[in-house]
């Protein structure tokens, strides 16, 4: 309950002032995913116009009693874009609206918001996102904050330490902290991280991928 | 004969107007390369458009065009806008984009 109330200060200190890339440039296609042991995501959107994307997402995640399947169409909306000579901030809105299949089954929804912001060298988010379905009620908080080993051209690859803590109700692993290496450039966005690394239990690995076409 | 003056003096005056050969903006919140692609791609899709350059750490975006083509600032701004981002400042320069990063270059060693 205090962690709860720990980052749902954090998330109402944090969202007034300040938001990364959940969608590409107009006319262009994100791919997005997720893999770790109890949580494995894919979404597709395409951008028509700037500030919004309409896309499919497939998530599927192990809770404390059940295990569900939920495929959403969903909506990634840009509320405000702040940009600044040496930054970018961001808050974002994206809903889903879909099917759960697996252990329950029915209407599934997961609205959510995030805000961002990045400088070549630091970067901070913060999420909150529901997942809801019958019988099953996967609320996530997270927030993120990491630092540039250096700055690089727009040719070269960057590399980042990002550190996540995520907060998960009804999952089987309910509190993550992830420590991972992020690998920017112009083609991709790759993430590779280990979560709880010092808990033999729940040491797990994870992959983040984003593409734009 | 007064026809064929004013067309060579409107001649004269059209090539100095587009004599520049590359636009260099500055662009606000241009921070990394996965979400500057779009600045990149849309511009290189551009008739007009003989190469660009994206500069993150000096948060500028280069076009140099072909001979003979323009592009307007206005339709520039509009693009970069499109990718998501803002232009601070933008002007034409007659120079080229390889001149233009030789400039850069020699500003960085005489810093």
């Amino acid at each position: 309950m205090l962690a709860k109330l720990s980052f749902a200060f954090l998330l109402l200190v944090t969202l007034p002032a300040q938001a990364a890339a959940l969608m590409g440039f107009k006319d262009s296609a994100m791919f997005m995913s997720e893999f770790s042991k109890d949580r494995k995501e894919l979404m597709l959107n395409y951008s028509p116009a700037v500030g919004h994307a309409f896309g499919v997402e497939t998530m599927w995640m192990r809770g404390e009693k059940h295990t569900n399947l939920i495929t959403n169409i969903n909506y990634t909306g840009l509320i405000k874009r702040w940009n600044m000579p040496s930054g970018q901030a961001n808050l974002w809105f994206m809903t889903g609206i879909g099917e759960a299949s697996g252990d329950s089954s029915g209407f599934s929804y997961s609205p959510s918001v995030q805000f961002d912001y990045e400088t070549t060298r630091l970067y901070f988010l913060a999420k909150a996102r529901m997942v809801r379905a019958p019988h099953i009620q996967y609320d996530t908080y997270s927030v993120q904050g990491g630092f540039s080993f250096y700055e690089t051209s727009f040719e070269q690859t960057q590399p980042w330490f990002v550190l996540e803590a995520r907060t998960t109700e009804g999952m089987a692993m309910r509190n993550e902290i992830t420590p991972a290496l992020r690998l920017i450039n112009q083609h991709y966005f790759l993430e590779l991280g280990v979560t709880n690394p010092w808990d033999s239990e729940s040491r797990t690995p994870r992959l983040n991928v984003m593409l734009t076409f | 004969m007064k026809k064929l003056f004013v067309i060579a003096v409107l001649a004269i005056f059209t090539n100095t107007a587009f004599a520049a050969t590359s636009i260099h903006a500055e662009v606000k919140g241009m921070v990394c390369a996965f979400c500057a692609k779009g600045i990149n791609k849309k511009l290189r899709e551009v008739e007009a458009t003989q190469d660009v350059w994206v500069d993150l750490k000096n948060r500028m975006v280069v076009v140099e065009l072909k001979d003979q083509k323009t592009m307007s600032l206005e339709a520039f701004t509009k693009l970069i806008k499109d990718a998501g981002y803002d232009v601070a400042s933008a002007e034409y320069i007659n120079k080229s984009l390889v001149e233009i990063k030789a400039d850069h270059t020699h500003m960085k060693e005489v810093k």
